[in-house]
């Protein structure tokens, strides 16, 4: 009896623990030889099908693969984990001699500055990089003026709301989201001064950023902010926002998506026409410029600045629900470029 | 101490009626509609369904005198399954693969415990261990390829599931086009009238079919355990094994039976989680229910009803957090800060004065809170689902009795 109970013990331990480390392991690059370019990129928690933020990443490691002709390796974000967690996979991927490594959310930003210093020949791009600051000789910051998108859909909903009441639901409660809520609040309040904008619904608190992925959590706030008459919701919850849309679009109200043009992406057919709009981040051109600049030599340390003047932020008009007030909001894009129109970011 | 009086069904109405006058007062002081709407009710039902299934599936296996607290790999597992076949067959051929799941994760934790004796909780956090990274893998390797990653699908997620059908009640909640009686009594505001009503729509509309066989599952699990020769001898493993083996009871034939069943509920439970909280599995999906489902089983002293009740307040604490947030709790402070003023009074014509000092310390502590602030931050708001437990547990636990053999090794046929 004995022996049964130690081989089934050890078969037990034996078999989770190969399988737990199954489960770490990335998707592996294609066979590759030493004079090609590679290109490792690191998810940020939800990972490669969140249909927002790392979805817009992904796209642009897609095109990279496809039009530059690069060797690239993806690893996706795990659950909870600490910085330390970060800082190996980007040493993981600088050190097996990747000459581009990316990481993706500002939650990188601290790991990549750490990882660059003793990686002096690979170059690094942090997007959303935390306060757009970042330092070394082979670091890019890319910063996203979210606020200005965030600006436009905010008129859109104003105008497109029939009970006069629009709400906000952001993932985790960091400065980062606070844009997206100011942005769009000043631009609600800009065509429409009488709307009324729920308070900003932040899914959890940091530590906690399984707002940015939780699609349960998104359901349950949308659902709250429709029963207080809300009929127009604008997300920046990443993942998390599959469930606001879902829950938005089967009570027959409108939803706006964020960071990639959510209309288009496969998840969410179901209740697409129900997507109003999308502030679109542009997270692939980043990366696609990133790369780009690396091969052609003309990479340039610190941080690059993508607005509404250079299309690194806009809004989709996909479905064609948006047609009747597109003259407008192009109206309104024009003076924020012109530098008529000052966005808030908090 | 003085003798414990049992509480019956009239008492437990009773305090039920007395806390929604309460709540009611409260909302109106306060004016924090989300208190007693129907809305929260509603949410409320939906986040306590997964962790009551989980906490069913501890009550079964521990009933049979086996502790589970592998629950919460059976239910990852439960949603995996549920999620890969849900999205290929829909949402009901779903929910059976999640029961399989985890009746699957529940075979092993049997087979380890029962047949082989290992340490019950060993074998739990081993299969806690091994429903995680297996469905990790599975994931990477099934939902990120082909057909499925054209869906939607990633390495860490599934493609979406389709919702289980929602209904209503006709009549009193709108359902099939009918009058939405309750609804519009509820939208007065009026003191109790309008309470009463919030919360009857919430138990009466668009909840899903699952939702239904979830309750459900309260009565069916009394009957069986506690009025069948089926459930007296599966509760008869976990009083007494040796008593029950001398009385012809199988015991290892019955503890498998049990934590087969109760393997099978966790995977509900997951699979809840992927046909109605969200439309899809996803990596950390569970986040801990299956403990929790454990710790709301010990509140309601291993009986379905208690179960029932502490995965409610739950449930309910965790809808105020993830809606509206910061003014609906901020009406709760001064709802608990009464409550405390009653325990203060309770504990002193008990005479038991520092217990009473205490409760009158902290009752003033939350009233001066409440009338100093408008709204209370997200950070607090966030926490405030595991406070509750904190405090429950704490009060909750003198009265509670385990099944007397639970978490004991038992060999067939060994004396005592």
């Amino acid at each position: 009896m004995r022996r049964g109970l130690k081989v089934s013990l050890v078969a037990l331990t034996g078999t989770a623990l190969t399988l737990t480390a199954a489960g770490c392991g990335g998707k592996k690059a294609a066979t590759s030889d030493q004079k090609t370019v590679k290109v490792g990129l690191a998810f940020d928690v939800g990972g490669r099908g969140d249909q927002s933020y790392n979805d817009s990443a992904a796209r642009g490691l897609e095109r990279v693969k496809k039009e530059l002709k690069v060797t690239t390796e993806e690893i996706s974000a795990k659950q909870d984990e600490p910085d330390a967690d970060k800082e190996s996979r980007l040493r993981l991927l600088a050190g097996k001699g990747y000459q581009m490594v990316i990481g993706i959310g500002f939650a990188y930003t601290a790991a990549v500055l750490k990882v660059a210093k003793d990686y002096p020949n690979t170059k690094f791009l942090v997007v959303d990089a935390d306060q757009c600051k970042v330092s070394g000789a082979n670091v890019l910051g890319a910063c996203f003026s979210e606020e200005q998108g965030s600006y436009l859909v905010g008129a859109a909903a104003a105008l497109k709301s029939k009970t006069g009441t629009i709400g906000f639901i952001g993932g985790v409660n960091v400065p980062l989201i606070h844009k997206f809520e100011a942005g769009y609040d000043a631009g609600a309040k800009k065509v429409k001064p009488g709307i009324k904008v729920l308070p900003g619904k932040y899914l959890t608190q940091p530590p906690n950023f399984d707002g940015f992925k939780n699609p349960a959590l998104g359901s349950e706030a949308a659902q709250g902010q429709l029963d207080q008459g809300a009929d127009v919701i604008y997300h920046a919850a990443g993942g998390a926002g599959l469930g606001v849309i879902k829950t938005v679009g089967a009570a027959g109200k409108w939803a706006i998506g964020v960071d990639s043009d959510q209309y288009a992406q496969p998840a969410l057919a179901a209740v697409k026409n129900q997507i109003l709009t999308s502030m679109v981040k542009r997270v692939d051109l980043s990366v696609y410029d990133f790369v780009k600049s690396v091969g052609d030599g003309t990479f340039k340390a610190g941080t690059k600045q993508y607005n509404l003047a250079n299309d690194g932020v806009g809004f989709a008009v996909s479905g064609g629900h948006m047609d009747d007030i597109k003259a407008q909001l192009d109206d309104l894009k024009a003076q924020i470029v012109a530098g008529k129109i000052v966005v808030p970011t908090e | 101490m003085n003798a414990v009086k049992k509480l019956r069904l009239p008492h437990y109405l009773l305090i039920a009626a007395g806390l929604l006058v309460l709540l009611s007062l409260v909302r109106v002081v306060d004016g924090a509609n989300d208190v007693t709407s129907s809305g929260t009710v509603e949410a409320m039902l939906r986040l306590a369904v997964p962790i009551f299934l989980a906490g069913l599936g501890g009550l079964w296996a521990e009933r049979a005198g086996v502790i589970n607290i592998g629950l919460e790999g059976m239910m990852i597992l439960g949603t995996w399954t549920g999620a890969w076949a849900g999205y290929q067959w829909g949402p009901w051929i779903g929910v059976l693969a999640g029961i399989a799941g985890g009746a699957l994760g529940g075979l092993l934790h049997a087979v380890a415990t029962v047949s082989f004796g290992v340490d019950h909780i060993v074998s739990g956090v081993a299969i806690n261990i091994l429903g995680l990274g297996l469905t990790q893998f599975l994931a990477g390797l099934v939902f990120n390829v082909g057909h499925a990653k054209e869906l939607g699908g990633g390495p860490r997620q599934s493609p979406p599931v389709d919702p289980i059908t929602k209904i209503s009640l006709p009549v009193l909640s709108g359902g099939g086009g009918t009058p939405d009686w309750l609804g519009s009594l509820e939208k007065h505001h009026w003191f109790l009238v309008s309470d009463l009503a919030g919360v009857l729509r919430g138990l009466t509309h668009q909840m899903s079919l699952l939702t239904l066989v979830a309750l459900l599952l309260v009565p069916v699990s009394y009957f069986v355990l506690w009025r069948t020769p089926f459930g007296l001898r599966v509760r008869s493993c976990g009083e007494d094994p040796y008593a029950a083996e001398s009385l012809g009871v199988r015991v290892y034939r019955m503890k498998y039976a049990a934590v087969l069943i109760s393997g099978g509920l966790a995977g509900l439970a997951g699979a809840f989680l992927v046909t109605v909280a969200a439309p899809i599995y996803q990596d950390g999906q569970t986040a801990g229910r299956g403990f929790i489902g454990l710790a709301a089983m010990i509140f309601g002293n291993w009986r379905p009803g208690g179960l029932a009740a502490g995965s409610l307040l739950f449930g309910y604490t965790d809808a105020m957090n993830v809606r509206d947030g910061g003014q609906a709790v901020h009406a709760l402070l001064l709802f608990v800060a009464v409550l405390l003023v009653a325990v203060a009074a309770w504990q002193a014509w008990r005479r038991s004065f520092l217990a009473a000092g205490l409760a009158a310390v902290a009752a003033v502590g939350l009233l001066v809170w409440f009338l100093d602030s408008d709204v209370v931050p997200g950070e607090l708001v966030s926490f405030s689902p595991h406070l509750t437990t904190l405090l429950v547990l704490a009060l909750a636990s003198q009265r509670l009795r385990m099944p007397a053999a639970d978490g004991l090794r038992y060999r067939r046929g060994e004396a005592r």
